[in-house]
């Protein structure tokens, strides 16, 4: 039988876990609602680029969407977007894919999961481009090479996971391609949620929530992937939490990502599938955040990491944190 | 080497599946945007009323019925407490044998029980520690959703997670033709059962959340609902990877969640908006979404055609015997 002490342990021990971001209701403890309903909450970080416009939103996400495309169509397929849907407004650049390539995957059901992926990104880059039309950004260049100073090895590098002068190739192993994947899936989730408030128009705000939610189920697949990998080979449990402080190293002092590596013990161990808060919700990051990881920097930036030259598009500077 | 035919290959056999959701694309082919925030808000609006020669259609990615009227903010959220009451109470028993505390069932409207539920014997430890991972993220779904709402919010309803031949859950499964007549389907019997019972709800609260974010006013309830939706999602593909993984070595659950997909299609009106995990072409299919990537919407009303297991309007049944409380409680006809 069930002994409610055991519920209470392991819920106690989550939201130890997660009570970083209690404070929704601490700030708001009198945002009660009464039957018509009052707002108080605010102090979320929104952004400094203000104005923004809702195609600075999409074309923000659109320079994510080109990344994470080339990204799993390399692992896939060995080849990129095609041509006709990099073009647009801005400086179009290339992939920097020295290193590049199809995945010789060991786990076939691994494959069909990268296979899924990459269609998805693919469809999400054409979706925007359409959204948008004469105003979507080309792509920028993308930098998703295998060299000891590439992007993917300086991002495993500040993770630990690699030593200096190392480089991190994503495209080795199965295990290797799943922790590329979640460098990215994560802060793709933060990214819609943080700019879902922006969207002014009801249309594409439902369209960004389709967005979010199907890069919260990708996040969620590479997640319980690893996660299951890791009874047998624990390291890489220990890599998602190491990818996410170093993640957390560069978007500011609030805690906002988390690993897969389980909480409590026993019968009170529990998964962490899902990154949340002690509100069971998702994170939010600003543009700026986003960009201070795919950037790779802390500092206020134009450009650097998977982007060597910066997005393309209004929104385009990194925080200083 | 793979050659690039090879991707197409893959992302036409997707298509192929997913091409019944195109019309947004197809119909709205001149619908680009311009420059101006006031050309994308206005191409979602209407025709070429304006005579620009530029035909912009109506049509929105993932099209949803109309909202209920003067729904507010607080109709909303209410209505989606009573989907993570049963959420909860479902995982709370299935994790721990005991279901959520007192305290966090009261409030407006008629408080009901629950009927059923008990803690699953699993076999597979990392599916037990699945189960109290998202047993958790739902308790707090209720606690945040009660806590933002007040004294407005709703009371749990009478809810039914039992595992009799004339539970909810038998009959959903029944319909699906996982069980013949007078059978019963017990989700708390094996690691399996548990799987395809969560299957019944997640994508469902999915498609709940993704179909009311527009409704929502409040920018700070919005980003709120976005992190629940997200939180749903990732549950939702938690299940449906270990359904496809364990899939391999059990083929009929893979199918399972297509017959499970294709009764709740039954339930909510003629668009397929619902998919299984089984293989499309050479992929895996963990993701339901549409030609575009999106996920897909339901109306409040089709979300209730589901959890009340009926194709008609109606105020109650399935899961939720005595209806759900708050103003929205009405399933869709048809």
């Amino acid at each position: 039988m069930v002994d409610p002490e055991l519920t209470m342990q392991v819920l106690e021990s989550r939201e130890r876990r997660r009570n970083d971001r209690r404070d929704f209701f601490r700030k708001a403890a009198t945002a009660a609602i009464a039957a018509p309903l009052m707002l108080t909450m605010g102090g979320k970080p929104l952004n400094a680029q203000t104005p923004v416009t809702d195609p600075d939103i999409l074309n923000f996400a659109l320079n994510l969407e080109y990344l994470e495309a080339q990204f799993y169509l390399y692992a896939v397929s060995g080849t990129g977007l095609p041509a006709n849907l990099l073009t647009g407004t801005g400086t179009q650049g290339p992939v920097n894919a020295n290193g590049a390539r199809a995945v010789n995957f060991t786990d076939p059901v691994v494959r069909e999961y990268a296979r899924e992926i990459a269609a998805d990104e693919q469809a999400h880059v054409v979706f925007l481009r359409q959204a948008l039309g004469a105003s979507a950004v080309s792509q920028p260049t993308i930098d998703i090479g295998t060299d000891p100073n590439g992007a993917f090895s300086t991002a495993a590098r500040a993770a630990g996971l690699i030593t200096a002068g190392q480089s991190f190739d994503p495209y080795s192993t199965d295990e290797n391609f799943l922790l590329g994947a979640f460098i990215f899936e994560d802060v793709g989730v933060t990214a819609y949620k943080g700019a879902a408030p922006l969207i002014t128009n009801k249309t594409f705000l439902e369209a960004a929530a389709g967005l979010l939610a199907v890069e919260a189920y990708h996040a969620s697949l590479v997640r319980t992937v690893l996660y299951r990998k890791g009874m047998l080979t624990p390291a890489l449990l220990q890599a998602t939490e190491a990818i996410s402080n170093a993640r957390d190293s560069l978007d500011g002092a609030t805690d906002l990502d988390q690993g897969v590596a389980p909480t409590g013990v026993g019968a009170t161990l529990a998964s962490n599938i899902a990154p949340l808060d002690g509100n069971g919700l998702a994170y939010s990051r600003n543009t700026g955040q986003v960009l201070n990881i795919v950037y790779l920097t802390s500092m206020a930036r134009t450009g650097g990491g998977f982007f060597p030259n910066g997005v393309n598009g209004t929104i385009r500077t990194s925080q200083a944190n | 080497m793979t050659s690039p035919d090879q991707i197409n290959e893959v992302l036409d056999a997707c298509d192929e599946r997913r091409n019944a959701r195109r019309a947004f694309l197809r119909t709205s082919g001149a619908a680009t945007l311009l420059a101006s925030t006031a050309t994308l808000a206005g191409c979602f609006g209407g025709d070429d009323d304006n005579g620009d020669g530029v035909i912009v259609a109506p049509p929105p990615p993932t099209p949803s019925p109309p909202p209920p009227t003067g729904v507010s903010d607080a109709d909303i959220l209410n209505f989606a407490l009573n989907l993570e009451y049963l959420e909860a109470q479902f995982y709370a028993f299935a994790a721990f044998g005991t279901g959520l505390p007192a305290n966090q069932l009261t409030g407006t409207g008629t408080q009901g029980g629950v009927s059923g539920g008990r803690q699953v014997n699993f076999t597979d430890p990392l599916v037990a520690q699945y189960a109290r991972e998202i047993a958790t993220d739902e308790r707090q779904h209720v606690a945040f959703l009660r806590t933002a709402l007040g004294t407005s919010a709703v009371a749990q309803p009478a809810i039914d997670i039992g595992s009799t031949p004339t539970s909810a859950f038998s009959a959903a499964a029944r319909a699906a033709g996982l069980i013949g007549a007078g059978q019963a389907f017990d989700p708390y019997a094996t690691d399996e059962n548990f799987l395809l019972g969560a299957f019944i709800f997640e994508d469902v609260g999915v498609t709940a959340y993704k179909g009311a974010a527009p409704l929502i006013t409040s920018k700070t309830f919005l980003e709120a609902a976005a992190g629940i939706l997200a939180a749903e999602a990732y549950h939702a593909g938690l299940v449906r990877t270990v359904l496809y993984g364990k899939g391999l070595q059990t083929p009929s659950l893979r199918a399972n969640t297509e017959s499970i997909s294709n009764a709740r299609d039954s339930l909510d009106g003629p668009t397929d908006v619902d998919q299984g995990v089984a293989m499309i072409g050479a992929a895996s299919n963990i993701v339901p979404t549409d030609a575009n990537g999106l996920a897909y919407s339901r109306s409040t009303g089709d979300v209730l055609n589901i959890v009340y297991l009926t194709a008609a309007a109606a105020g109650q049944g399935g899961f939720f015997p005595a209806g759900v409380n708050g103003a929205i409680r009405m399933s869709s006809a048809g």
